[in-house]
């Protein structure tokens, strides 16, 4: 079976934040969360790059691992997915996460944390495909409609590939030897000679 | 001007020229070159996105998150167990409660301990569910749970000050007190014999500093973990603190619990009206009265 990955190509991200809008609009993120987000480096210097990051879907990944109530679970196609009926929004999963991704969203008794939030790679969740219940906990369902998350879907540069690992691995690595790297990048000879 | 002079002063120009444009073309080169001088392997350690010290904490932390229920159980059980132990082979103190009442709690005083009973009850009781929330299958009933331990620490940390202060003199360790561990308060024997005590004996100052310095600590690194708004390395070693030190904790609420409702008869309705009887002083708490 496919395994679903992300890959953000930093010689294509330009930083316009398209990602993070498109998920935020298209799911009903809750308010103060941003599933994905934009690292930018070096800004307005030589050498300014940005990454697009978010769930990185991680094989083995430790927020399963150290989840008290197995709210979290993998699919078999590797997306990593939180059900909001069982979680107790207990913070672990933060904790052990190398890349900061699960956030939780502010109640409204004294800074009281409601249950995880985190990106679904536009597949919804354990609630039934296309129902009311799996729209307002969780977002899209695209994966069942056959689509790719939005992020990936609206990224104008197309740095942000998403889908079958092999596959996206391979448009990648024909990517790189096309452009191969610095001065021999996409546009420089007609931008720059 | 001599011909001579003027070809020398055509070829110095052309070399200033040739030197000046040179400079630049080298210098809008070196530019040009610098937008692709950082490579795909420097910007991923640049960005950050994974935290360096992840590789360090990480493992540990799932590794505990695992076992600390297991720490927990041998507590729950194990004193209870004791106890109900202690109560069968030597049995419950109980004085006859005759002669004069000594006062002993003032009315704020009880109004604060038992303001303070409440909340920590609360606070032990859902931190125990938040901690076996599998078994309690988890969603909305830890969520409540769980603020209802966040108001609950907030209440006793307020709560807890004034009745701190005003048992503090009585609650500092006297010499009197290495006495009273080697006899074990008295408690595992039948005999009533005098025990060395003022008006708090040792294992009331034990668990009046562990519920109060302790939860100071537990209030301190809860409100961390509740607002997460510190790195993964420093929250996850507050939550082995908070989980460790409420391991004794709860061991020690047990104790008082089962002291304070079953050991010594009368105990609970002392903290009730405030009063001792003498009889029951002079034996538990001999100094008291030595000294006055």
């Amino acid at each position: 079976m496919a395994r679903m990955k992300f890959l953000c190509d930093i010689e294509r991200c330009i930083d316009c934040k398209g990602c993070v809008i498109a998920c935020k609009e298209g799911n009903g993120v809750p308010v103060g969360i941003n599933r994905r987000r934009v690292i930018t480096i070096n800004q307005g210097k030589p050498g300014e790059k940005s990454i697009s990051i978010a769930c990185m879907h991680c094989s083995d990944a430790p927020c399963i691992a150290v989840c008290p109530v197995n709210a979290i679970y993998q699919r078999d196609d590797g997306i990593v997915l939180v059900n909001k009926d069982v979680c107790i929004g207990c913070g672990y999963c933060f904790m052990a996460c190398p890349f900061g991704v699960p956030q939780f969203p502010k109640g409204d008794t004294f800074g009281k944390r409601g249950v995880m939030d985190k990106c679904t790679f536009c597949a919804g969740g354990p609630a039934p495909n296309f129902s009311e219940k799996e729209r307002r906990l969780y977002g899209q369902n695209r994966i069942a409609e056959g689509k790719v998350p939005l992020c990936a879907a609206m990224c104008s540069t197309k740095a942000l590939l998403a889908g079958d690992g092999d596959k996206i691995a391979r448009i990648f690595q024909e990517r790189v030897a096309r452009r191969g790297s610095g001065a021999a990048a996409p546009g420089w000879s007609t931008a720059y000679k | 001007m001599k011909p001579k002079f003027r070809a020398v002063g055509m070829q110095a120009a052309v070399a200033l020229f040739l030197l000046t444009a040179g400079s630049f073309v080298a210098y809008a080169e070196m530019l040009l070159r610098k937008f692709g001088s950082i490579s795909t392997v420097q910007a991923f350690k640049e960005f950050g996105v994974i935290s360096p010290q992840w590789h360090k904490y990480a493992g540990e932390f799932i590794a505990f998150t695992h076992k600390i229920g297991s720490w927990y159980l041998p507590v729950l059980v194990g004193v209870p167990l004791l106890f109900l132990l202690h109560y069968l082979v030597i049995g419950p103190k109980s004085f006859s409660h005759k002669g004069q009442p000594i006062p002993f709690y003032g009315a704020f005083t009880r109004f604060l301990h038992w303001a303070v009973a409440i909340l920590f009850s609360t606070v032990v009781v859902t931190g125990l569910m938040v901690l076996y929330a599998k078994a309690l299958g988890g969603g909305s009933l830890i969520l409540t749970a769980r603020t209802l331990h966040l108001l609950c620490g907030y209440g006793f940390a307020v709560v807890a000050i004034p009745l701190f202060l005003i048992w503090l003199k009585d609650m500092l360790p006297a010499p009197y007190d290495i006495k009273w561990l080697f006899m074990a308060g008295g408690y595992l024997s039948k005999d009533v014999k005098e025990v060395p005590a003022g008006k708090f004996n040792l294992g009331q100052k034990m668990w009046f500093w562990l519920a109060f310095a302790g939860g100071a600590v537990m209030v301190y690194t809860g409100y961390y973990i509740s607002s997460l708004s510190l790195q993964p390395e420093i929250l996850t070693g507050y939550l082995k603190i908070h989980l460790i030190l409420g391991l004794f904790i709860v061991a020690l609420f047990i104790t008082h619990l089962y002291m304070s409702l079953f050991a010594i008869k009368g105990s609970l309705s002392s903290m009730i009206s405030g009063y001792k009887w003498e009889d029951e002083v002079r034996v538990l708490h001999s100094r008291m009265l030595k000294k006055s």
